[in-house]
């Protein structure tokens, strides 16, 4: 079949793949390159690379992009895992209802949620910053983290937590010593995925940051907005470096240890399904 | 394990997530939604409840309903160019050979990974009037004088879309493709059937669900997109998610900003039922 069809679409496909590319490299030549104007190649330098690195803002926005992710994944995991585990007993009408919950956190524009979010912690007068950035992480990383564990849960068999709970372990022994060790790699892949989207984020963060709160995504928004210093692409650079490593962690262990989270995985922050 | 859980304890475990949903997600919607019939003091700039509807007929009024259909046929354009984009990408993946698909994939899905703020700024510098497209096509001849006005146009826009969400669309046709069996192409083909027609009653049937699915992960979060046009769009070309979010945070009219975003909203889940309600139909046995 392949050698019928013309070789044009082969073509194509090349050309797809170098535009995919074209964006992400010009960024990293940038980022190394000695022209202020960015206009022209003058030669290789890491003078906005260490330039970044003593900017004492983007080390404070890295600490503060850090904590946020950090708490919104492990708040995340620990709603994940206890919706998994009910779904698991819930009659059919209930996880219906439970699971369009979860998907409504996904499929909604995360502009209008977390717009509600700034009008409703402004009346409750909850102050901005670090923690309220958090509260709205969690609604759309716990959705995520939710169906990961679901797929997981749903392909293990319960028997091994039966003879356990038959030989005398109670209901905390049982799933720290059984479910939890099988739920590991889905637990694994759900907080990395959790940690590059909380990192990733952009509109939480900048809506509910307030005036103490800035994570790096929000910093390199507001200084492409500015326009540029070339230290942007050095930022956007490192920044870029950490979301794949994490993404690309994660894709590891869901070829190498299948958690049913695969297609999750492919289907990025705003996907629907 | 099932029979000692009882009753009380086992619903417990809902707690967690439902809880959460419901103070940081219901309640914040509902309050736009409260708010969407209130009216601002014009004095105090306190927020009053009430059942005006004069905030969504505002909604409908020269600026406002230009960003919505700017929203709107940029997410439907970006879908499309996706769906045309993808398409020969993604079968060209599902006939390589064995291990090249996994590489062909993993290179379409990487760009995809990389931080989203960063990859449209790169799009900012690439069709930028003095970045490499233009310079390219200068040299081309292909474009004369000033640039290439395709920054903080819809055309900017819109090619920022499709770049950020090309991997949502190749992805699901990808796994319909490569379900689709070549015995089958090759009975096509030899009982006459040109490859134009191989493509239109045979491939394009079978890939229905992949392309809907591609629109579904497309054409949801295009709509209500927010970063690439505050990027590429420059503050003229605004989206609805734009106009939703300079309400609250520059112009402080929490109720007519509330009721743009109930629309929004509204826009989103009818775009989500009609494309699915296609998924259904592809439940039937195709039309011989």
């Amino acid at each position: 079949m392949t050698r019928r069809l013309p070789s044009p679409r082969v073509l194509f496909t090349i050309l797809v793949m170098v535009c995919l590319y074209a964006p992400i490299v010009l960024v990293l030549v940038y980022s190394v390159n000695k022209d202020v104007a960015l206009l022209h190649w003058k030669g290789f330098t890491w003078h906005w690379y260490s330039q970044a690195l003593h900017d004492s803002t983007v080390r404070d926005d890295f600490v503060t992009s850090l904590q946020v992710a950090l708490l919104s994944t492990v708040i995340s995991l620990v709603i994940a895992i206890t919706a998994g585990l009910w779904g698991r007993r819930a009659s059919k009408r209930a996880r219906r209802y439970f699971d369009a919950l979860t998907y409504s956190r996904i499929v909604l524009p995360e502009v209008v949620f977390a717009l509600g979010l700034f009008v409703l912690f402004k009346k409750l007068s909850i102050p901005f910053g670090v923690g309220a950035i958090v509260l709205g992480h969690v609604v759309f990383n716990s959705a995520y983290a939710t169906i990961i564990i679901q797929a997981r849960l749903a392909t293990m068999s319960e028997s091994l937590e039966e003879a356990a709970a038959d030989l005398g372990a109670n209901r905390w022994r049982v799933f720290r010593r059984i479910t939890l060790p099988l739920l590991m790699p889905a637990v694994i892949v759900a907080a990395l995925l959790t940690t590059t989207f909380s990192f990733d984020d952009v509109i939480v963060s900048q809506f509910l940051g307030g005036t103490t709160a800035e994570t790096l995504p929000v910093l390199v928004l507001g200084k492409i907005r500015l326009h540029v210093t070339p230290e942007v692409n050095a930022i956007g650079a490192g920044l870029m470096v950490i979301t794949l490593l994490t993404f690309t962690t994660a894709g590891l262990i869901t070829v190498l240890r299948p958690t049913g989270a695969g297609s999750t995985l492919g289907f990025g922050r705003k996907a629907a399904e | 394990m099932t029979g000692r859980v009882r009753g009380v304890g086992r619903q417990a475990l809902a707690l967690p997530s439902v809880g959460w949903t419901a103070l940081f997600f219901v309640a914040p919607l509902g309050l736009l939604l409260l708010y969407s019939f209130g009216t601002t003091n014009t004095l105090t700039y306190e927020v009053q409840f009430g059942w005006t509807t004069s905030n969504y007929t505002g909604v409908f009024h020269g600026l406002y309903i230009d960003a919505i259909r700017r929203s709107l046929l940029l997410s439907a354009g970006a879908t499309a160019a996706c769906l045309v984009i993808g398409f020969p990408v993604a079968y060209t993946i599902a006939r390589a050979k064995g291990r090249w698909q996994i590489v062909l994939l993993l290179m379409v899905m990487v760009p995809f990974w990389t931080s989203f703020v960063v990859r449209t700024y790169g799009v900012f510098n690439l069709i930028g009037d003095s970045g490499p497209l233009a310079q390219l096509l200068k040299s081309l001849g292909l474009v004369r004088g000033g640039g290439i006005h395709l920054l903080f146009t819809p055309v900017g826009v819109g090619i920022g879309i499709v770049y950020s969400y090309l991997p949502l669309m190749i992805l699901p046709l990808y796994v319909a493709l490569e379900r689709i069996d070549p015995a089958l192409l090759d009975a096509a083909s030899d009982l006459g059937a040109p490859p134009r027609r191989v493509l239109r009653r045979v491939i394009l049937p079978l890939a229905r669900p992949g392309i809907v699915a591609g629109c579904v992960l497309v054409g949801i979060p295009a709509t209500g997109e927010y970063v690439i046009p505050q990027i590429l769009g420059g503050g003229k070309t605004l989206m609805v998610g734009n106009v939703v979010a300079n309400q609250f945070l520059d112009i402080g009219d929490y109720p007519f900003g509330a009721a743009l975003a109930i629309v929004l909203t509204l826009i989103v889940m009818i775009v989500l039922v009609v494309l699915r309600s296609r998924t259904d139909r592809t439940e039937e046995p195709v039309p011989a």
